[in-house]
């Protein structure tokens, strides 16, 4: 049972009767809460690996990216919807760019850091033996470095998937909006049904990746 | 094979190699030597492009390197770095297999080449070829990387300080493998250390560079014989052929031998002996006077007559002993003259200092020869 300040005491079966009822649109939340949030994850990878690669060796030009994806992490996520309203309007779309925008920093730097961490004996060997950039890229530095790539994409992938519950602000739908619509109502059954799915998205991303990190470790890597 | 032509490389106003001539013939283990920053190393890399020069040329079967593509360039050279440089991320036999699939050999023969090559180490494929280079020993790995560089049957092998991160027994035993491997395949091998020992043993010829220049060509003969001027001389011989360094008895004596007080009794003094594996000890009193010697066998024979050591110092025959101010020749000498096991050193006040024994003389010696390492 939980106490709370307006509806009194609160029982667990009411929620879960009230789940029974609302259960379609609970569903519907989800989908959409994943949709936005593995969606903008995805765009970040396509955008943010192939950039983080390309910046390895450029290294003046790779400290201003990662600063600037540095700032933009440093926006308050609604502040950056707000930001966003006058250009993008409402919706899906703008919801989408922001969480995107939240996306580059940890997957970025992690490339880029991992490429980075590939010892220099290695590249030297590589190069030593005739393997051309491309052919390094492949046979070398990105089994190395994936682990450490997939490291980004989960930590990306665990905070857009809590931070996606702010695009309700601008109608972006996903489990935000019924935490606003209990938050307008003061009804915690509302609040509930957004909050539960969402850490368990967040922690099932979390688990997911994780697993995944494990698998593309190349066996002679693993400890 | 190879043949460099006025070579230049300068980073800025730096010189790294000054103005290189130098041709390798077929077939050779030629090793340039020379202390840090000698260009050795800026000299091999320039074979293979790693490195390229500003200005001369290198000709590796009179084609100019620099008229080559890079890529295609390096296929055909084996190469093999200090760091070893094995990609964790494949397993052995990936590892020795990837210059011939960069170029594109049938699956059915590079497999067959893995195997030989390890065959010829006697390291059996079964066991090591799906390993990964964490899983083995650091001398095993860079044995790994001799055969993967030899994989794609290179006619020119580059190397460079390859035992240079390895222990002792591990190097060795790799510079033994070189060696036969050498005799057996014929590969025109250019090889960097500063490793005068290693350039001695593996070495055609000797290339001693120093300050971005050649300062001496020769066989491993003719440069210990002679070397050209006293860089070359100090260079060889800084621990080689010092035995005049040997001056003072102290230099050749242990320093803290065996020793028992007149006090003891005879059951413990034998025990002393067996622990420490000596058949004699000396005595001495508690300012450290050197009063007499024990050995076992006098000992055993007089311990129904005596309790302590001190009663049967008189049974033995007198010490003969040497000044601590006498030389180390004076006392091998003595040792010879008068068949001595051993020969304790004492000062002015007959102290004991050390003990002179066969043994110490020839550690001596291997040290001035050799150097320390074999301590």
């Amino acid at each position: 049972m939980l106490w709370l300040p307006q509806s009194g005491v609160m029982r667990v079966s009411d929620f879960l009767k009230f789940m029974q009822m609302n259960l379609d649109s609970a569903v519907l939340a989800t989908g959409q809460h994943l949709y936005l949030s593995f969606g903008s994850i995805l765009l970040g990878m396509m955008i943010a690996i192939p950039l983080g690669i390309w910046l390895t060796d450029k290294e003046k030009l790779a400290e201003k990216f990662l600063a600037a994806t540095a700032i933009i992490q440093t926006v308050p996520g609604l502040a950056f919807l707000g930001l966003f309203l006058p250009i993008m309007g409402i919706g899906v779309l703008p919801s989408m760019t922001v969480l995107f925008l939240y996306s580059l920093l940890p997957i970025l730097r992690n490339t880029y850091t991992g490429i980075k961490g590939v010892s220099p004996a290695l590249v030297e060997a590589g190069k030593g033996m005739g393997m051309n950039p491309f052919q390094l890229l492949v046979m070398v530095k990105l089994p190395i470095a994936f682990p450490v790539i997939i490291a980004g994409v989960r930590i990306a992938s665990v905070y857009i998937v809590s931070w996606a519950t702010l695009a309700a602000f601008i109608g972006g739908g996903g489990l935000g909006d019924p935490i606003l619509t209990g938050i307008q109502t003061a009804d915690i059954n509302f609040i509930l049904m957004g909050a539960i799915p969402a850490a368990l998205l967040a922690l099932f991303a979390g688990w997911f990746l994780g697993m995944i990190e494990k698998m593309v470790t190349p066996r002679g890597l693993r400890g | 094979m190879v043949k460099f032509k006025n070579v230049v490389k300068n980073y800025g106003n730096h010189i790294a190699v000054k103005n290189l001539s130098l041709e390798i013939p077929e077939g050779e283990l030629v090793v340039l030597i020379g202390p840090s920053g000698c260009g050795k190393t800026t000299t091999l890399k320039m074979v293979n492009r790693l490195i390229e020069p500003s200005s001369g040329s290198i000709y590796i079967r009179d084609r100019n390197v620099m008229d080559l593509n890079p890529v295609a360039l390096r296929r055909e050279i084996g190469y093999v770095i200090q760091q070893i440089g094995l990609f964790p991320n494949m397993t052995i036999e990936q590892n020795i297999d990837v210059v011939p699939r960069l170029l594109g050999w049938p699956t059915e023969q590079r497999k067959r080449r893995v195997f030989e090559l390890m065959e010829m180490v006697g390291m059996e494929p079964e066991v090591y070829a799906p390993r990964y280079p964490a899983e083995l020993s650091g001398g095993q790995q860079q044995r790994i990387g001799v055969l993967r560089a030899l994989a794609a049957e290179p006619p020119l092998i580059l190397m460079d300080e390859p035992f240079g991160a390895l222990d002792p027994i591990a190097r060795e035993s790799l510079q033994d493998e070189l060696k036969s491997l050498q005799e057996r395949l014929n590969k025109t091998t250019i090889f960097v250390t500063h490793d005068m020992d290693e350039a001695l043993k593996l070495a055609d010829r000797v290339v001693v560079m120093n300050q971005g220049e050649v300062v001496q060509v020769a066989t491993p003969e003719e440069l210990l014989r002679k070397p050209a001027n006293e860089f070359v001389a100090s260079f060889i011989g800084k621990d080689r052929l010092n035995v005049d360094s040997l001056q003072s008895v102290t230099q050749i004596m242990l320093p803290n031998p065996v020793t028992v007080t007149p006090q003891l009794g005879l059951a413990e003094g034998l025990a002393l002996m067996k622990r420490r594996k000596v058949d004699t000890v000396l005595v001495v009193n508690e300012q450290r006077k050197l009063i007499g010697s024990v050995s076992a066998e006098t000992l055993d024979r007089e311990h129904k007559r005596a309790k302590a050591v001190g009663e049967i110092v008189p049974y033995e025959p007198p010490l003969v002993t040497i000044n601590r101010q006498a030389s180390a020749k004076e006392a091998f000498d003595l040792i010879i003259r008068e068949k001595l096991k051993y020969l304790p050193v004492i000062d002015d006040n007959e102290e004991l200092v050390g003990l002179v024994t066969r043994n110490s003389i020839v550690d001596a010696l291997a040290s001035a020869v050799w150097g320390d390492e074999g301590e």
